[in-house]
């Protein structure tokens, strides 16, 4: 295991692992090893087969499952459970529906220590960012899955974090909502600079959001490969370039699912 | 290709509510019809039978003795006894299950040592704690709103930790990268809002089962209250006043449980 270094980077991911214990008492390399730095503003997409682990790393990274082996540096700073600083979007909104719609981008806001007239203000202007700020009194059950997602994403933002997570966010939503919510998490992300990992089974996705893209390899899931993409934004997703890009991905993820198969059976 | 496109599926912002009342005047139609048809059944089998009406008498008397015992005030009287036992048991119940099934649900150490207990006693039913209930509080009160605690003391518990149990990994998981950090922070901002619902649902059928305890507590030893006007009644051979005592535990019982809905409907959601 590498000593962790204390870079400034906003995330550092090394010699990552996990390993769980099944019931029959023996252990399933669920993970790993992982190493990864993200460089501050970044937008890292994981794209991987299901059952490859990427959920599993995601609930690290977010603090929810300790790693069996290797640490996680935020700022430098190994992470030791959930924190704040980490906000994530989940795929099924995981919005509170006891709250109103202002109160639930507030949420994280209170457990800050911010005064009481400045959380209202500031989940407003979160609120105005993903095109809510009319919907700021309405119960959650009133929204639209889309519109969910978007209070959610106002949610992660406001609570101003070094790092965001998103666990297939939009992996629940009709293809139109989702493309006009991948427009506007990229509009919202250019203006706010954050650093973002994301996770989708999504090739497409993966390419119109992008700064760089991990493929992850089938269990235990490890680094496959790697692509950075500097075309600008918005992309096009059938240019030549894109197009070629998602072939390669194809085949690689495509090698890793066979694998998973014939490993089953 | 258009932003517009995805606009579509949302809701539109405001909602009309203008239809509250007629919805109501709706919604109690079956009940009236319901009501009609048994009077109706009733008087027909009072004409064909022709029973003594001590036995059954028919509807007209009863509504007369109704309208008497209603306007010298004794109906009230006995409802009001029954309804204030009910109200006792079945907030002492809350006060204690509501906390007890909310830390049953969040620990499992605490669950595992308290619901043993729980299975043990809950499969016996609060009206065959009525002669124990004499024996240890004797006639008084606090015979009747022990047993009508045993009654709505289970329900309230089960769903509470039903509800504590049925939260949301994800809600929890949400709660703890937004800022609850510590369990008890947690627990309160996102499992007990969380669990709300469920804990009025079960307040709601504790109230119901509550209110048959108290019946059958007041049958067997009272001075007072619905059960007892019915016990009476028998005693007297006066099937008039049973069936008006009939009639006012089925008509509160019902305006309890409607009540009780629109609790559910309007702040089942919406609690902090």
């Amino acid at each position: 295991m590498n000593a962790p270094l204390t870079t400034g980077k906003p995330l550092c991911i090394s010699g990552l692992t996990k390993t769980y214990e099944t019931r029959t008492g023996e252990s399933m390399e669920a993970l790993g090893p992982i190493s990864v730095d993200v460089a501050a503003g970044e937008f890292l997409v994981v794209v991987g087969p299901s059952g490859c682990g990427k959920s599993t790393l995601l609930q690290i990274l977010a603090g929810f499952l300790k790693p069996t082996d290797g640490t996680v540096s935020v700022n430098g700073e190994i992470i030791t459970g959930p924190s704040i600083d980490r906000s994530m979007i989940f795929q099924s909104y995981a919005l509170f529906p006891w709250l109103s719609v202002l109160d639930n981008v507030r949420f994280g806001l209170r457990r800050k220590t911010i005064p009481r007239e400045q959380q209202r203000s500031i989940a407003l202007q979160y609120l105005r960012l993903v095109g809510l700020q009319d919907f700021a009194d309405k119960n959650i059950d009133e929204l639209s899955g889309g519109m969910k997602q978007r209070v959610a994403i106002a949610r992660a933002f406001a609570v101003n974090p070094s790092i965001l997570l998103m666990d297939e966010p939009f992996g629940a939503l009709d293809a139109l909502t989702r493309r006009f919510l991948q427009r506007e998490l990229l509009r919202i992300w250019q203006e706010q600079q954050r650093t973002v990992v994301f996770i989708t089974h999504s090739v497409n996705e993966a390419i119109f959001l992008a700064d760089r893209i991990l493929v992850m390899s089938s269990r235990p899931g490890r680094i496959r490969a790697e692509w950075r993409l500097n075309s600008p934004r918005p992309r096009d997703l059938n240019s030549d370039q894109h197009r070629r890009l998602e072939a390669e991905i194809f085949s690689l993820l495509d090698e890793e699912v066979t694998k998973t198969f014939s490993w089953a059976t | 290709m258009n932003i517009a496109s995805a606009k579509n599926s949302a809701p539109g912002p405001g909602r009309t509510s203008h239809r509250r009342w007629p919805a109501n005047a709706v919604r109690a139609l079956p009940f009236c019809y319901a009501a009609i048809v048994i009077v109706l059944v009733w008087q027909i089998v009072v004409d064909i039978t022709k029973p003594d009406p001590s036995i059954l008498p028919p509807p007209i008397d009863v509504a007369w003795t109704f309208g008497h015992l209603a306007g010298d005030g004794e109906l009230a009287v006995h409802a009001g006894y029954s309804v204030a036992r009910v109200i006792t048991a079945w907030l002492l119940s809350g006060i204690i299950a509501i906390p007890l099934g909310l830390l049953m649900g969040s620990s499992q150490h605490f669950e595992r040592i308290v619901n043993p207990f729980v299975e043990l006693l809950r499969p016996i039913s609060p009206l065959a704690w009525i002669p124990m209930a004499i024996l240890w509080f004797g006639i008084g009160e606090s015979g009747k709103v022990f047993v009508v605690f045993i009654g709505t003391f289970f329900p309230i518990l089960l769903s509470t930790v039903a509800g504590a149990k049925g939260v949301d990994p994800v809600l929890l998981h949400a709660g703890q990268v937004f800022g609850c950090t510590n369990r008890l922070t947690l627990f309160r901002r996102v499992v007990v809002p969380a669990a709300l619902p469920s804990i009025v649902v079960g307040l709601r059928v504790a109230f119901g089962t509550g209110w048959a305890a108290i019946i059958a507590a007041e049958l067997v030893a009272a001075h007072s209250g619905l059960g007892y006007l019915i016990a009476n009644g028998m005693d007297i051979l006066r099937a008039d006043q049973v069936l008006v005592g009939m009639i006012a535990i089925g008509v509160l019982g019902f305006l309890f449980d409607t009540f009780f809905r629109y609790l559910q409907a309007h702040y089942g959601r919406t609690a902090r």
